[in-house]
């Protein structure tokens, strides 16, 4: 006999706003008297102290994982969200045509898409797939805009380093035509189309200062200031 | 009931001198920004007689980030991932809330799939959001133990959102227009397998904490909430359910699935901390009749009735929506001039803002530790009140 019978929930019915509602209303605590609240408090006690010694002979019901020590033997789910990457192909082409959806979808400018006039087939390639995952929110919104699915969401997700500039990543292998393109063309004009790009290839900016090739942002009414301090004139490097 | 409001001049008064050599002296201690009892940066003035508590002002503001201004710069889709971080252990929730607003405001119709997917998601974030609440009112309370009970029946709940959403606190799930995946395979099989592991595991608390005299002790009749200050002062939610007011939006304005299912809205007799103690652990049982029940009946279709790249239209007007979050009524008001891609001027009525200042009227003539009990029985979150 404990001091609240937890099964003793009152069912009712209430009107509100017009509205009639059923309620439960929850149990309240008995008044006791001093020497029945030891008592109680003994027994309550008892109680509690029997699950946690349960729990203490049943380890099999414990749910810690140990990580790092397991992280051989981790499992993702299928969706999981973690670092950004671009799917390529079996001829290790990537998909993505530079249509900068995804740039449009993001909601806190993490995606930077720069384009380039292809040597070969003269059309817009992509050029550099910038993604800055120290201010990433791995929203998903760039994968579901994306037309032509280039993009995925892997499961690695251990980031530390010890610089910023570091988390600032180019997604490309290469400069070129997508998957598509490739196609078209025969096997010593993909050669010429492709470009090869590092993760970290380039001059990696730091938060806030203006990337490569891209004019700084001009606020209303702030020209002058910001014509004062000249564009980036370094290019990417190849 | 008229709520009185204290000037400035009243609050930057000094603490009293004490009257003779016997009586104590008044003054001000600072509980927070960095506590472990706000749970999160919130800030406490408290002022003080001996150890009793005789005036709390809540200094919020602390983890302000802009997310009302953010969203005049962003579009309709885009804004749904800010509300993840706000109250994020109703971060499902907070997504429902900016998409129906923006489904009402654009005229979206949803299919029945779409419905009662959001519906079980949102319930199933409910029942996690208030274990997790009353694994920390037992730490608060000092039961370690409680806490990380708790903590292992969230992180069972986390599996099942991250099998099908991808992601455990930050889901950016429920989207304008439908939801962003469709529910696994397995999803039904697994969330009864939980359904039937959390119902004994609920009269597992009762025994472990609630069957406590420590705990009924120390929530017994302790700030005690009357029903008519508690709608003065907005207060919504458990917190409001508790004081015997059966304002619930899922009865009164059904929305989603929940006109479908059966269910009680739990509310207490006095509006002391127990109540609002018991209200919540007898809403995480009434939340799994709800998914129970929605369960067998999930309709085939779409899980998008749009395509996710399209630019939603919203008209030229200002729009309201509000839906029932683990802690109350959380509200999106919308103005769009009918032209950009997102709204012109957003702003979210949170239910987190107006249970706080409750505080400052039950925490007065209580001891510090009372104040913690009443604190902890608020369920404050509080990135939502600064947002």
């Amino acid at each position: 006999m404990g001091a609240v019978d937890f099964s003793k929930v009152r069912l009712e019915q209430r009107t509100l706003a017009g509205v009639k509602i059923p309620v439960a209303v929850v149990p309240r605590i008995k008044k006791q008297s001093y020497l029945e609240k030891i008592l109680i408090a003994l027994k309550g006690l008892m109680k509690g102290m029997r699950l946690t010694f349960g729990y203490l002979i049943h380890p099999s019901r414990i749910v810690t994982q140990q990580y790092p020590e397991n992280r051989a033997t981790l499992k993702f789910p299928e969706r999981y969200r973690a670092n950004l990457k671009l799917i390529y192909d079996e001829n290790g082409y990537h998909l993505c045509g530079g249509c900068k959806m995804c740039e449009k979808a993001c909601p806190n400018a993490s995606i930077k898409v720069l384009n380039r006039k292809g040597p070969v087939t003269g059309k817009l390639e992509l050029d550099r797939y910038i993604w800055r995952m120290d201010s990433c929110t791995f929203c998903n919104l760039c994968v579901m805009a994306c037309p032509s699915d280039a993009l995925q969401m892997t499961h690695q997700f251990e980031n530390a380093v010890y610089d910023r500039r570091l988390l600032i990543y180019n997604l490309n292998r290469y400069a070129g035509p997508p998957a598509e393109a490739m196609a078209k063309l025969d096997e010593e004009a993909r050669k010429q189309a492709m470009e090869p790009r590092d993760v970290y290839g380039g001059p990696v900016p730091l938060n806030g200062e203006p990337l490569p090739n891209i004019p700084p942002i001009v606020i209303a009414g702030e020209e002058k200031a910001a014509s004062e301090t000249p564009p980036s004139t370094e290019g990417p490097a190849a | 009931m008229a709520v009185k409001v204290k000037t400035l001049e009243e609050l930057l008064k000094p603490p009293a001198e004490a009257a003779s050599a016997l009586s104590t002296q008044e003054y001000y201690v600072n509980m927070g920004p960095q506590h472990p009892i706000s749970h999160g940066s919130l800030r406490f003035v408290v002022r003080l007689d001996g150890e009793t508590a005789k005036e709390v002002m809540p200094v919020p503001g602390y983890v302000h980030r802009g997310i009302e201004k953010m969203c005049e710069h962003l579009s309709y889709r885009q804004m749904v991932h800010l509300s993840d971080r706000m109250d994020y252990f109703s971060a499902l929730m907070g997504n429902w809330a900016v998409s129906k607003t923006v489904e009402h405001a654009a005229g979206i119709e949803l299919n029945d799939r779409i419905e009662i997917i959001r519906t079980i998601m949102a319930e199933l974030q409910r029942v996690q959001s208030h274990v997790l609440w009353w694994a920390v009112l037992g730490m608060d309370m000092g039961a370690a133990t409680a806490f990380l009970y708790g903590f292992r029946e969230r992180e069972i709940i986390g599996e099942i959102f991250e099998e099908t959403i991808g992601a455990r606190l930050t889901m950016n799930y429920i989207q304008p227009g439908g939801v962003m995946y469709d529910i696994q395979p397995g999803f039904v099989a697994k969330v009864k397998k939980l359904i039937s592991y959390l119902r004994p595991v609920i009269d597992e608390y009762d025994t472990l904490l609630s069957g406590n005299v420590i705990l009924q002790e120390r929530l017994r009749n302790v700030g005690v909430l009357d029903p008519k200050l508690a709608l003065s002062m907005g207060c919504t939610g458990p917190v409001l359910r508790a004081s015997g007011v059966p304002l619930d939006l899922r009865k009164v304005q059904p929305y989603g699935a929940y006109a479908k299912a059966d269910f009680n809205v739990a509310v207490g007799s006095k509006g002391d901390s127990w109540d609002r103690y018991y209200v919540r652990v007898q809403e995480m049982r009434e939340s799994l009749r709800i998914v129970e029940q929605l369960l067998d009946g999930i309709p085939e279709g779409p899980h998008m009735v749009m395509k996710p790249a399209v630019r939603i239209k919203v008209p030229e007007g200002m729009f309201y929506g509000q839906l029932e979050t683990s802690r109350g009524i959380l509200g999106l008001t919308l103005v769009s001039d009918g032209k950009g891609a997102g709204p012109i001027r957003a702003h979210f009525r949170s239910p987190n803002y107006n249970n706080l200042w409750v505080i400052s009227a039950l925490a007065p003539g209580w001891r510090v530790a009372d104040t913690i009990a009443i604190l902890s029985s608020l369920d404050l979150v509080i990135p939502e009140i600064d947002r």
